[in-house]
């Protein structure tokens, strides 16, 4: 926990937080403009559909988060200082991942309070806005899985990262039906899009069919993949 | 007594460039200078030996561990780094205390305070390190190093910074902690402080080890090169044209108040001086061998290796 505390507090950053709480906060004050002279059911139905076509703001806030939780510590050569220290590679994997987890859930957070004080102002019911942060946090954990290992093996691994969620998950995913299946935007959408009574996701989802069950299924395998790859590569990869 | 650390074949390279080629030595308890110009591979070897960098080829085992493969063992082994880098938005004592409670001592808080106090960094402990002068910094590391009560301490130019009283009391801690049993190695450029420190030197040419030992052993092994001495007498002209016949003495050099002598056997030179002194009637003022300092020796070896 020491570490994971330390990690986290690292990457949060006062300036750097406000700025990305904007950035993931930019779907719902979409949604707030574009639902103002709506009315009920129009206004959930848009919420979703805005949710989901430029939730990808909040994924790339995220990706600057996570790929910090490491690759800071790299860049500033502070690596050392928790790397020399009798702490397993699986421990510092899971820390590592779980600061990223918990930095993109405060995120996660911060976007869909946003959001459900956009539904408030609609008028849209509230519910509307539990997809939204089921959304906001299943892709956080996702993603966090994916980028803490690549800020730590990447040099460039913004970069890399923008790469993938612009090329990958908003572009190729929509039209390729196998990316589809393992683009963690759509997983989160699923679950989302059962949780919520008045989704609708449309062709975002691709092939993907809305579920529970199946969306953290893929979560895990997700984040089993990333404790993997990290654990290895903390191991087997020079540290500086 | 067995080495703690050992060094075995070890070679390190990144792509083309060899960093460190063919390593093998061991380092006992003790303080251990790691000696080198700027590129001879001294913190990729410091690197390699905390396990933060992977051996391209051979092996380090430190009190008989790898430490890539058993991170345990960083219980009793710590690193100063030769980088500034530090949290800059922690104060020392925190970074102290976060040292101390992902080393998963007891009492973090009184293992930082009794630190902090080692390297006298108490007062200034509640600033921030972003603050800080290169030489607090360095405190602060050493502090962050200490708080485990290591049985390793890898130092990679610790007194970077450090103002004279502060490098006076970092020499003197260092002394102390490798006379208690613990295995020092400290990598410098400023050689001075080195022979401060230690008389054991490990010394480093491009990447290999250029000579291990004392700098009076180093010294002696070099048979290809003169031994230099200089003499202050009360007619050096007279002196010097008795030297140039004695056996041993291969060049002398008349300088305006003194004589520079080379001679292959310094201390056969000294026996045999006296005597030549008095059968030429010249007083000796001053006799100062030049060159068994830690410092001419380690230009011979850097010169060598060229």
């Amino acid at each position: 926990m020491t570490l994971a505390n330390h990690l986290y507090r690292r990457v949060m950053r006062r300036g750097r937080l406000i700025g990305l709480m904007a950035l993931a906060s930019v779907p719902a004050l979409t949604y707030w403009l574009s639902a103002y002279d709506s009315d009920a059911s129009e206004a959930a139905l848009l919420y979703s559909d805005i949710l989901a076509r430029l939730g990808f703001s909040y994924a790339i806030a995220v990706l600057i988060l996570t790929v910090a939780i490491l690759r800071e510590e790299r860049d500033a050569g502070t690596l050392p200082y928790i790397y020399m220290r009798p702490i397993g590679r699986e421990a510092m994997a899971l820390s590592s991942i779980g600061a990223g987890i918990a930095a993109a859930l405060t995120l996660a957070l911060a976007g869909w309070l946003v959001s459900l004080t956009a539904v408030l102002a609609v008028g849209a019911p509230l519910d509307t806005s539990w997809s939204g942060l089921a959304q906001y946090a299943a892709a956080g954990v996702g993603y966090a899985a994916v980028f803490v290992p690549l800020g730590y093996l990447v040099p460039r691994s913004i970069l890399v990262g923008l790469g993938y969620i612009i090329v990958v998950e908003s572009i190729l995913a929509e039209v390729v039906t196998g990316l589809a299946q393992v683009s963690i935007w759509r997983i989160a959408l699923s679950i989302s899009a059962d949780i919520g009574a008045n989704q609708n996701p449309g062709e975002m989802l691709n092939s993907i069919a809305p579920g529970v069950g199946g969306g953290v299924a893929k979560l895990a395998v997700v984040l089993v993949l990333g404790f993997v790859v990290l654990t290895w590569a903390l191991r087997r990869r020079d540290a500086l | 007594m067995s080495d703690t650390i050992v060094v075995d074949e070890l070679s390190k390279w990144f792509g083309p460039k060899v960093a460190v080629s063919e390593v093998t030595i061991g380092f006992g308890p003790g303080v251990t200078g790691l000696l080198g110009p700027n590129g001879a591979g001294k913190t990729t070897l410091m690197r390699v030996i905390a396990g933060l960098q992977k051996p391209s080829q051979g092996s380090v085992s430190i009190l008989g561990e790898d430490p890539r493969a058993h991170p345990g063992i960083y219980q009793k082994i710590a690193l100063v780094p030769e980088d500034e880098a530090v949290y800059e938005r922690l104060s020392a004592r925190r970074f102290v205390e976060l040292a101390a409670r992902l080393a998963k001592v007891d009492d973090p808080p009184g293992r930082a305070q009794r630190a902090l106090e080692t390297v006298d960094l108490v007062g200034p402990a509640g600033r921030l390190l972003g603050g800080f002068s290169k030489g607090m910094r360095q405190r602060a590391k050493v502090a962050a190093a200490l708080v485990s009560d290591p049985d390793v301490l890898l130092l990679d130019e610790p007194l970077n910074g450090a103002d004279p009283v502060q490098r006076a009391h970092l020499i003197s801690l260092f002394k102390d902690l490798g006379s208690n049993g613990r295995t020092l190695v400290v990598s410098s450029h400023v050689l001075a402080e080195v022979e401060r420190m230690t008389e054991r030197v490990v010394a480093m040419v491009d990447g290999r080890l250029a000579a291990v030992g004392s700098v009076a052993d180093i010294r002696s092994a070099m048979t290809d090169r003169p031994r230099l001495v200089f003499i202050e007498a009360t007619d050096n002209r007279r002196l010097g044209a008795a030297l140039m016949s004695t056996e041993g003495v291969i060049g002398v050099h008349i300088e305006p108040s003194r004589l520079r002598v080379e001679a292959s056997d310094a201390g056969d030179l000294a026996k045999r001086l006296p005597a030549i002194a008095v059968a030429t009637g010249v007083g000796l003022n001053r006799v100062e061998p030049a060159d068994e300092s830690l410092e001419s020796v380690f230009r011979y070896l850097v010169e060598g290796g060229e």
